[in-house]
């Protein structure tokens, strides 16, 4: 369970130094204890806070639910347990990049949602670089997105102590713009150990991934479009034959059925046409057998120490991980220190700092282009066995030509795993150091600086006669980003009768400093050798930063009465380097207030026995990106040359306003053994800075403007209780279910109120705000349908299409709901969750191409007719407008290409609901007795599992489907998926 | 205390380390771009990408709505069975007008710093593009577009006539403004008018042809605008309106290769995978005897791989139609470097000025314009005419419209659009119909609007359709009305 009892956090940010005698025996009997009241958490800044003064939801997740489960991706952890929290993914391969939204959408641009990771007081810069390419890149030539990771995917499991939730504005106003989608306070461990013992724990897991869930494929057709040899009987011919001529050559697979024939196919000792009939048969496993198990294996040690005056941890982990697909992974090494030192009474300086490097010398591309292995799979035949892929190169052609005998559009799977390598190397440092003084009991002083570098080499390898790169190509990027905090926060505390106030003013400075450089070898002039000096043309592109600064000012009064009622009142001013001097300074407030009802009406009963209400209020101001102000003209790859801007530009910027409301109220029944809590919120965002599509005939694709109001109205439930409590039993359960509402309530003036498109996916998969509408409604092309919900047809047998676009679907879930239960028996612990959402849907650009192709069990229906024609379901318009039924035939591929094409969004668009069992875990603790004489502290070993099982109707491999496009994790549509896991694994851990 | 300052120092040290000396609005500056290019930094990349884009044009659409190639084998929906849907033209509006900003840009440059030159060239650019743009269209929007600057969001759509009109007039304007005492100051990819100036009498001569082939266009509209009048003084006034005198003078683009000037089709196997050559190109070459033949197809084969000389597949063949040989198809080198892309030729001037003379709007010998647009299209293509070429009945000037505008047809070849336009201002040259036709065997007449217009202007989208009389394949824009 997530919260803990009895600790108080260490925290190296005001110098409250205490600390328990902790193990895992221990961790785990605190889990079942009540719930205490004096909880603290860590609030913005770092400040530490009783839970129960707070006017808002700062929910806590401890170290455990980092430490029970392997995810390579520690955000991961968090799925499906904190009311509110989602963790969204772009499927896209092992370092599981997420982007983590709290309480909807509030933003109509993708990228300004998420919620702020703040590790050890200094919030993290979480910076992805794309490659520049969009997802949906098929026959432009060119590269594809890649996940190579952002800086949360460095953030270390083992290292983690705790993770609190801040998930409203008013939470996080102190942290400026940035935590105006909600924060992720996350606190690394520091020393903690018996008083002057040195203490070392050791962590070990192994897990392996297999692929959770595979699209429905047919294999009881092959390759072909439906021609007909001369005996008018439909045939197969690999080459022109003397059956007929070549039919080869077709991703489609709209061939003749798989009856005993035999026809002239490829074959593979030949490397060509076979020479003689061979049987037409299917190869059922002709994509499965190309995904292996994967596995991943970590190892980590700490080592603490801790007295009245000091406390140190250091801690080292490896991890090694091969990814489902072959030759694809990643290492990932961390080095974390932690050192506190009281220097005088009054002084104590402490430091933080985390050393990471991960780096792979493969990653998988995603998206719909070449050089995707999902592009492979969509394209695959049933007729064709996935070994003739293997040899990778034709005979005698090494490095020079791959098999590919179908179509040189598909480039060879295994030329994919093995010969088109994007690498990275990744290198991470962020770390703190304050100082706290205490002048007297009332004022104290801390001043932080803290820094986050980062240097990410990327490298981007493509042999010759890749279908985009006849002659290779081979790329270095080199990235380095620089963030800087520093901060500055002068504190009072005092009290007067029953009055207590503490009150601080502070200010920071906070600057970012990126630079990205790129070359690249358009050709390279001797094959396999991949380096910039063997560049048939290099071009090298101008280093492109992405700088920014802001400097603040802020305070904050908390005053108590009785510690029975609590009030806080928060403001800040920002000044921000991307807005116009006129609109640069914005100044943003907070209230919140806390009653503990049940201390204010005396309530003494054991069933009944805490009742608290909340209710708080807060805005916060956010600016936008960088270099948003002026028209730049971008450099040609002509030397001397430049294109004209895309995007209109705006000198007036304002900056955008947030403004939250929440309300709730906690429950503690039977001695706090059931809590239960309860919230209600309300936001509103206004004047969001975005780019809007425009009209090319404008003159400009988009431009920057100022507008629109949006609201976000939800709830969120949430109970643990313990039912049973004996000595060598218990039952521990939690549930949360959240529910989020999100609309627009005006557009931009310069809309009338007319919709407009924020952005399209594809061109055909079209975001359309309208007022009244949603935030991640999708709009498209559906079928067209009479007043009866009839399809209409054409006189051409194929359904009829309508003239406008209309609303298909929202990509954001209405509720979403997580149950978590932990048994403990004697010294075994079982536990296991399951979560699920409701009511969102997706676009899948794979499901439209393999119907479109004949490839899935969708397109059997018809193929048995005389001559393969089908006649669509539907109606006719007759001239007078009434409807008669249809009863045109046509060839079966042309009705699954038509009703399948890529612009009918509605036929290729699915419900993303799902439930899936998240976690499942069963732990044995060696007792005391038998480890203690070996000098052991804890010895516990563990079976762990992780999305073992999944009830979805989304019918490619993951509802939990995003896009990466380019850089940004676009939700609601699939554009070339790569298949999720599910994972087992063992770990053991170790304490002396 | 000595060491509470010690300790205070270190962090304040490293605090003021952190702290940047430079101002909001430098950190706000984009190093990597600029904001007041030189105006000759602006025309490469107009040149470039849409001569590239022309070439993709004609490979992409005028090669199967004309029957130079197909999809095959295939008995699907395909441009070469007159399938067209809403988003067949949104690639040619949205790229045509991305580029028309560029000259825009251009013009704008060019007023600013009075450079007659760069004025000049960027009105015959503009023509070149808008013609294309409103022939494949019908209205589109002109005087209201790229003004985002005068924050118009929904420009209306100007009539075909009017934009005819503008244009024609910058055409002439242009001729007028070409200084041919100077080279331009940076780089010029169609003439090299930077190092010579006799690449800026080039210009005046591409503007001029340019002028000729729009005012042909719009031939059936004379009266409406004094088509003739102006054709005349253009064709009988040498001196003043220059025009092509020889394939040297055309305009076009060398591809080298070598990156940043690399083929438009980045896999040659795209040009050639799944296709085969169309059966009525391949027959009127092999009929004209055209030494260009292995240039451009490959041979066909029998069943059991014996070459069968040169034989295309028939375009919309009925479905179900079986084959007994293996068609010719494209030759993959066409999409490989070195070639030369086509804007416009001497030959199609040729042509021109033939049926101008055909039609007694200018004086001249139509044979000899005829066998000169005959001949230099193939000397373009690098090859030489046999002596004895025009001995064939298929290829002598028989005093017919249908003999020029199907040897016209002929040099149109990877000319973007234009084959498909001048098949629907004459109905020539007649296309069979091999069975499997959609759309009633008719030849489509323009792309339908595309879709984000329609849904985000859609007022002046409802103008434009009432004006045009119909928003679909079938309908007729004004230089093509009966």
């Amino acid at each position: 369970m997530h919260k803990k009892t009895q600790q108080i956090i260490l925290l190296s940010v005001l110098g409250v130094v205490s600390f328990s005698n902790l193990t895992a025996q221990q961790t785990r009997q605190k889990r079942d204890t009540i719930k205490n009241i004096d909880e603290v958490v860590v609030t913005a800044l770092g400040i530490k806070r009783q839970d129960k003064s707070l006017g808002y939801v700062a929910e806590k997740v401890g170290s455990e639910v980092f430490e029970e489960t392997q995810n390579n991706n520690w955000s991961q952890a968090l799925e499906g347990k904190v009311a509110g929290v989602k963790i969204q993914t772009a499927g896209a391969g092992p370092l599981g990049t997420s982007r983590i939204t709290i309480r909807g959408e509030k933003s109509m641009n993708m990228n300004e949602n998420f919620a702020l990771i703040v590790v050890d007081g200094i919030p993290l810069g979480n910076s992805t670089t794309g490659t520049g390419t969009p997802a949906y890149g098929a026959g432009s030539g060119g590269d594809l997105p890649i996940d190579l990771g952002n800086g949360l995917n460095s953030i270390n499991p083992d290292d983690i102590e705790s993770v609190t939730v801040l998930k409203g504005a008013s939470a996080a106003a102190l942290y400026g713009s940035r935590a105006a989608n909600g924060a992720l306070m996350i606190t690394t461990k520091s020393g903690k150990s018996k008083k002057g013992k040195v203490s070392v724990t050791f962590n070990s897991y192994s897990s392996f991934d297999t692929v959770l869930k595979w699209p429905d494929w047919q294999y009881e057709y092959g390759q072909g479009t439906m021609t007909k040899d001369k005996n008018g009987q439909f045939y197969y011919s690999y080459g022109a034959s003397a059956d007929g001529v070549s039919t080869g050559g077709t991703s489609s697979a709209f061939g003749p059925k798989f009856n005993g024939q035999y026809y002239f196919q490829y074959d593979p000792t030949v490397q060509g046409q076979s020479l003689q009939r061979q049987l037409w048969r299917a190869y059922e496993n002709n994509v499965k057998d190309f995904w292996e198990v994967g596995s991943t294996y970590s190892n980590s040690v700490a080592i603490e120490a801790s007295n009245d005056r000091t406390n140190f941890r250091t801690s080292l982990t490896y991890l090694t991980n091969e990814w489902m697909m072959p030759n694809t992974g990643f290492n990932r090494f961390n080095v974390a220190l932690s050192f506190s030192h009281k220097v005088t009474d009054k002084l104590r300086i402490s430091t933080k700092l985390t050393f990471n490097r991960t780096n792979s010398d493969n990653l998988p591309a995603t998206g719909y282009n070449n050089q995707s292995i999902s592009y492979f799979m969509i394209f695959q035949n049933p007729n064709v066995d996935l070994s003739w892929y293997k040899p990778i190169w034709k005979s005698g052609q090494q490095q020079l030509d791959q098999i590919h005998p179908f179509s040189s559009y598909i480039d060879n799977p295994y030329l994919i795993a093995y010969e088109m390598l994007n690498g990275v190397d990744k290198r991470n440092i962020f770390g703190n150091i304050t100082a706290d003084y205490q002048f007297n009991k009332n004022f104290s002083l801390m001043l932080r600086s803290g820094v986050e570098w980062l240097n990410e080499n990327r490298t981007t390898k493509r042999p010759w006669s890749s279908a985009n790169y006849a002659k290779g190509f081979y790329r270095e990027q080199y990235i380095k980003n620089q963030e800087y905090n520093n901060d500055v926060l002068l504190s009072y505390k005092g009290e007067v009768n029953k009055f207590s106030i503490s009150a601080s003013a502070g200010g920071s400075i906070r600057y970012n400093e990126y630079i990205m450089t790129d070359y690249r070898a358009e050709g390279l002039k001797t094959a396999g050798l991949y380096q910039l000096t063997n560049a048939i043309s290099l071009i090298t592109k101008v280093p492109s930063p992405y700088d920014k600064q802001v400097n603040s000012l802020y305070g904050l009064v908390n005053l108590a009465y009785d510690n029975k009622i609590f009030v806080d009142i928060t403001g800040r001013n920002d000044w921000s380097s991307t807005l116009p001097k006129a609109n640069r300074s914005f100044f943003y407030p907070s209230v919140s207030t806390s009653f503990i009802l049940s201390d204010i009406f005396n309530i003494k009963s054991s069933v009944f026995n805490y009742w608290k209400l909340r209710g708080s209020w807060a805005k916060v101001g956010i600016d936008g990106p960088p270099y948003q102000l002026e028209n730049y003209y971008d450099v040609s790859d002509f030397p001397g040359s430049v294109n004209s801007p895309n995007t209109y530009a705006n000198p007036n910027l304002r900056p955008k306003q947030n403004t939250n409301i929440e309300a709730g109220m906690d429950f503690g029944l039977m001695k706090s053994r059931i809590n239960l809590n309860f919230t209600l919120y309300q936001n509103y965002t206004v004047d969001e800075i975005f780019p809007v599509t425009t009209l090319w005939e404008t003159g400009y694709a988009y431009r920057v403007i100022n507008g629109g109001k949006i609201r976000n109205r939800g709830a969120e439930i949430s109970l643990d209780a313990s039912p049973f409590k004996t000595k060598h039993f218990s039952w521990k359960v939690g549930a949360n279910w959240s529910f989020n509402e999100n609309q627009i309530m005006t557009l931009p003036e310069e809309f009338n109120g007319k919709p407009f498109t924020m952005s399209n996916v594809g061109g055909v998969v079209f975001f359309n705000a309208v007022v009244g509408g949603s935030l991640g409604d999708i709009y498209g092309y559906k079928l067209l349908r009479n007043d009866n919900g009839q399809v209409v047809y054409r006189s051409n047998g194929l359904p009829d299409r309508p003239a406008d676009v209309e609303k298909v679907g929202n990509a954001f879930p209405k509720w979403r709901a997580g149950l978590q239960n932990d048994f403990r028996i004697k010294n075994f612990t079982v536990s296991f969750s399951f979560d699920g959402q409701y009511g969102g849907v997706a676009y899948s650009q794979s499901h439209h191409k393999m119907s479109e192709q004949g490839k899935l069990r969708n397109t059997l229906w018809g193929r048995d007719n005389p001559n393969g024609m089908v006649v669509g379901e539907g109606v006719v318009k007759n001239a007078d407008g009434s409807y008669s039924p249809n009863t045109k035939q046509v060839a079966v591929s042309a009705y699954y290409d038509d009703y399948y094409r890529r612009a009918n969004v509605e036929t290729n668009t699915f419900s993303t609901d799902f439930i899936k069992l998240r976690d499942v875990r069963i732990a044995y603790s060696f007792s005391k007795k038998l480890i203690q004489p070996l000098g052991l502290e804890d010895f516990t070993v563990a079976v762990f599992g992780k999305n073992l099982w999944m009830w979805t109707k989304f019918p490619l491999f993951d509802p939990e489907v995003a896009t990466l496009d380019n850089a940004t994790i676009t939700p609601g549509v699939e554009m070339g998926q790569l298949p999720s896991a599910k994972t087992i694994g063992f770990q053991f851990n170790v304490k002396f | 205390m000595k060491k509470i300052i010690f300790y205070i120092s270190i962090v304040s040290s490293a605090v003021a380390v952190h702290s940047c000396s430079r101002d909001f609005e430098e950190i706000n500056t984009n190093t990597s771009k600029l904001t007041n290019p030189s105006v000759g930094s602006l025309l490469v990349p107009i040149q470039y990408e849409m001569a590239t884009y022309g070439y993709q044009r004609a490979n992409d659409f005028s090669f199967d709505i004309m029957q130079v190639a197909l999809d095959f084998p295939s008995e699907g929906n395909t441009y070469s069975r007159y399938y067209l849907t809403e988003g067949s033209g949104s690639g040619y509006w949205n790229s045509s007008y991305k580029w028309l900003k560029q000259v825009k840009n251009l013009q704008i440059a060019a007023d600013k710093e009075q450079n007659r030159n760069y004025q000049a060239i960027a009105k015959v650019l503009n023509a070149w593009l808008t013609a294309n743009l409103t022939d494949a269209f019908g209205d589109v929007p002109y005087s209201e577009a790229l003004s985002m600057e005068k924050e118009i969001m929904t420009p209306k759509f100007d009539k075909q006539k009017d934009i005819y009109t503008q244009i024609l007039n910058d055409l002439k304007d242009a001729n007028q403004l070409f200084d041919t005492t100077k080279t331009l100051s940076e780089s010029d990819i169609f003439y090299n008018a930077n190092t010579d100036v006799a690449g800026i009498v080039k210009w005046k001569k591409f503007g001029n042809s340019l002028s000729l082939r729009l005012l042909t266009r719009i031939l059936k509209r004379n009266g409406e605008i004094n088509v003739n009048a102006r054709i005349q003084e253009i064709v009988n006034n040498p001196t003043v309106y220059p025009i092509f005198e020889s394939n040297a003078d055309g305009a076009g683009l060398d591809i080298s290769g070598v990156a940043p000037f690399l083929p438009p089709i980045p896999r040659p196997q795209d040009f050639t995978s799944y296709r085969a050559a169309g059966d009525f190109f391949v027959q009127t070459l092999v009929d004209n005897n055209d030494p260009r033949l292995s240039k451009f197809f490959t041979q066909a084969k029998d069943l059991s791989n014996q070459d069968l000389g040169y034989k295309g597949a028939p375009s919309g063949y009925a479905l179900g139609t079986v084959f007994n040989y293996t068609p010719s198809n494209l030759n993959q080198n066409l999409a490989k470097a070195p070639l030369r892309i086509l804007v416009m030729t001497y030959s199609e001037l040729q042509f021109i000025l033939a049926e101008l003379s055909f039609k007694g709007i200018i004086a001249g010998n139509t044979e000899n314009y005829y066998k000169k647009g005959v001949s230099s299209i193939i000397e373009q293509w690098g090859n030489t005419v046999p002596a004895d070429y025009f001995n064939n009945p298929k290829v002598a000037y028989n005093n017919t419209l249908e003999r020029i505008m199907l040897q016209k047809y002929v040099s149109l070849f990877f000319v973007d659009h234009q084959q498909w336009y001048e098949q629907r201002r004459t109905g020539l040259p007649i296309l069979p119909n091999n069975g499997g036709l959609l759309n009633d065997g008719k030849m489509p007449q323009r792309f339908m609007y595309p879709s984000l217009p329609r849904v985000m202007n859609p007022q002046n989208y409802q103008q434009a359709v009432q004006s045009m009389g119909g928003d679909d394949i079938n309908t007729l824009m004004w230089w093509n009305k009966p």
